[in-house]
């Protein structure tokens, strides 16, 4: 049995489950603000529908499962696409926008990260609309979210999924090619970009628009000039004014300080088409959040839904948090102890029925219960005994004689704490 | 006071960098090479220099251990790290090479097995290629495992090639240029954009 001990690594114990319990609740509160309604997908998804769309998960990524009729499942490797396949099934009018949040756990294994297949998301989806206005709430909900958290210096970096495709288009590039130009502007490695370009003989002015991506960095407004300079075609420019109008929207919301553009930000997900963005806080080296602009998704599902979203790695934020000393440390999580003697059991066991009416947490033990007082964190003790009745916080003892005196000594003492 | 911490390999690179970074402004006058101290400020405190091992600078990078890093390619390749590549400081060029015994070419019937400290830059190499290998992670004497039966070729970085030649080892195929690289982390460098870019920009200017 010894070796199950080694491999229970994800097992959340219980001081750990309450922070991250008190973390996800943060998020959903924030998220109901904004008109997002919870939602649930299936743990189990089909292979099929993942393995006949390409760019979004890599196949080997994916835990399978086979089911008693031989049909080969998957463990949800994804949230975005099964609530995007739910809606397009549901065929739910959507006429005013429909908003939706979820936590749910998404499995993933890589050979990297082997000890490492299931990781909590935390995120929002909102459909029917593709407006400027619609992208920037999102982004705005996003920076909320993280200010909610208590992060200090954070950045949400803002790009376009649309920009680098148009211009990737333009270059032919075999498959091979172009996750290597992915992998050196997601690197913003200058000194190679030069190289291998040459190498594919592309002329001059597409050679120095795809050279000038990685530096289309920094304050957006001069990032919009510089890349609308540079743009090859008309859709490119389209592109730039759809990042210039979003941001005039994000300066309404006041949360322009909080937002960085970068038009080398690629994300690996083939289905983003529009905005996309990631927020960074500081010394975390991952994205601690990520999403975008997903207007076509719905046609592998036969029918056009618009839809923007994005996702918190909840332990990546726990993470973070914690590193940041930014989690409230309560280790006690009971308000009273109860002794009693035999002879007061009755008392006893009422008076604890009594408080946990009130929303108190108590635990009662007999008083031969020869346990060693220090071994549980409580905020007040209090003791049913033949002779007289006492109560004990951080300060005092005193007696009591009924309920009414304890309830008033025990709020007192959780006063003092 | 903010700072940026900036991570060094041990050895050959570290003198050399710390000669560029002085050039540029950045002195870090408790430095000496046989100090064993392992964190160092400079003058004005925006810089904390912290000394790892050359293969684990990409790693602090990587988590934000380390804002910045300043380490070879090699190790970069290897580490497979997600972080930004921003400069080539051009100190430690050397080549990542294919090399085995003269007799030996990378058209063989059998399945290549190959020694290498860099065991993922190795198989990326080959399946670029198409040809099937298995790898053995050594981590020193390469040049020793074809030599011995252990390997039939090797894959490591060369300088000048003398070690490989006097092992009796010849070239056979040429993977990439290798120079030291300043990498920086994804985070710090959107979070702590002023400083990093006022270092990347002094160590530029004197580059040029």
């Amino acid at each position: 049995m010894d070796q199950y001990l080694f491999d229970s690594t994800k097992d959340t114990s219980v001081g750990d489950f309450q922070v991250r319990d008190n973390l996800i609740s943060i998020l959903k509160n924030r998220f109901s603000t904004y008109g997002y309604k919870q939602v649930r997908t299936t743990t189990f998804e089909f292979y099929d529908l993942y393995s006949t769309m390409s760019g979004t998960i890599n196949k080997d990524e994916m835990l399978k499962v086979i089911d008693s009729y031989g049909k080969v499942l998957v463990l949800r490797p994804d949230v975005t696409i099964p609530i995007t396949r739910m809606i397009a099934s549901n065929k739910q009018r959507l006429s005013q926008g429909s908003r939706f949040f979820y936590v749910l756990d998404v499995f993933r294994q890589s050979f990297e990260q082997a000890d490492n297949k299931e990781t909590t998301q935390a995120g929002i989806e909102s459909f029917g609309e593709s407006t400027p206005e619609n992208d920037a709430e999102v982004i705005a909900l996003a920076i909320h979210t993280l200010k909610d958290l208590g992060f200090e210096s954070f950045k949400l970096e803002v790009g376009h999924a649309g920009y680098f495709k148009e211009l990737v288009n333009q270059l032919a590039l075999s498959q091979n090619e172009l996750d290597q130009l992915k992998g050196l502007i997601q690197s913003k490695n200058l000194t190679e970009i030069g190289p291998f370009l040459e190498r594919l003989s592309v002329d001059k002015e597409l050679c120095d628009a795809v050279q000038a991506i990685p530096l289309l960095y920094g304050d957006p407004e001069d990032v919009i000039k510089r890349a609308s300079k540079i743009a090859l075609n008309e859709k490119m420019q389209q592109k730039i004014k759809n990042l210039s109008d979003i941001y005039d929207v994000l300066k309404a919301y006041g949360v322009e300080d909080s937002v960085i553009f970068d038009l080398g930000l690629i994300n690996n997900m083939n289905y983003y088409s529009g905005v996309i963005f990631q927020g960074f806080v500081a010394s975390f080296g991952k994205p601690v959040l990520m999403g975008g602009r997903y207007d076509h998704l719905a046609e592998q599902f036969d029918t056009s839904i618009p839809a923007i979203g994005f996702a918190c790695e909840v332990d990546n934020l726990l993470h973070s948090m914690t590193r940041k000393n930014l989690i409230a440390n309560d280790t006690t999580s009971i308000d009273v102890i109860i002794y009693y003697e035999n002879s007061k059991q009755k008392d006893a066991l009422i008076a604890a029925n009594t408080l946990r009416e009130a929303g108190y947490r108590i635990i009662t033990y007999t008083m031969d219960d020869n346990r060693n007082i220090d071994d549980f964190s409580s905020k007040c003790i209090a003791y049913f005994q033949t002779e007289e009745n006492l109560v004990i916080d951080k300060k005092r003892k005193t007696p009591f004689t009924n309920y009414n005196e304890l309830e008033l000594l025990l709020q007192e003492g959780m006063r003092d704490n | 006071m903010d700072y940026v911490t900036l991570a060094l390999a041990k050895g050959r690179t570290a003198e050399s960098t710390i000669e560029l970074l002085n050039n540029a402004g950045i002195d870090f006058p408790d430095f000496h090479t046989k100090s064993r101290k392992l964190v160092f400020y400079n003058t004005d405190q925006t810089v904390k220099l912290i000394f790892v091992k050359a293969v684990d600078v990409p790693t602090y990078v990587e988590k934000g251990a380390a804002d910045i890093g300043v380490v070879g390619k090699d190790n970069i390749l290897e580490s497979q790290a997600d972080i930004y590549e921003i400069l080539d400081l051009k100190l430690g060029r050397c080549q990542f090479v294919v090399a085995g015994k003269p007799e030996t070419t990378l058209e063989s019937t059998q399945k290549l097995t190959i020694a290498s400290k860099y065991p993922t830059v190795a198989k990326s190499h080959f399946q670029q290629k198409g040809i099937p290998i298995e790898t053995i992670k050594l981590n020193g004497s390469v040049e020793l495992a074809p030599l011995i039966g252990l390997a039939d070729i090797i894959v490591d970085i060369v300088e000048t090639g003398t070690t490989i030649n006097e092992n009796g080892l010849k070239i056979i195929d040429e993977i990439e240029d290798i120079s030291t690289r300043l990498i920086v982390n994804k985070a710090s460098f959107t979070t702590k954009s002023a400083l990093i870019h006022e270092l990347i920009n002094k160590l530029k200017s004197v580059m040029e």
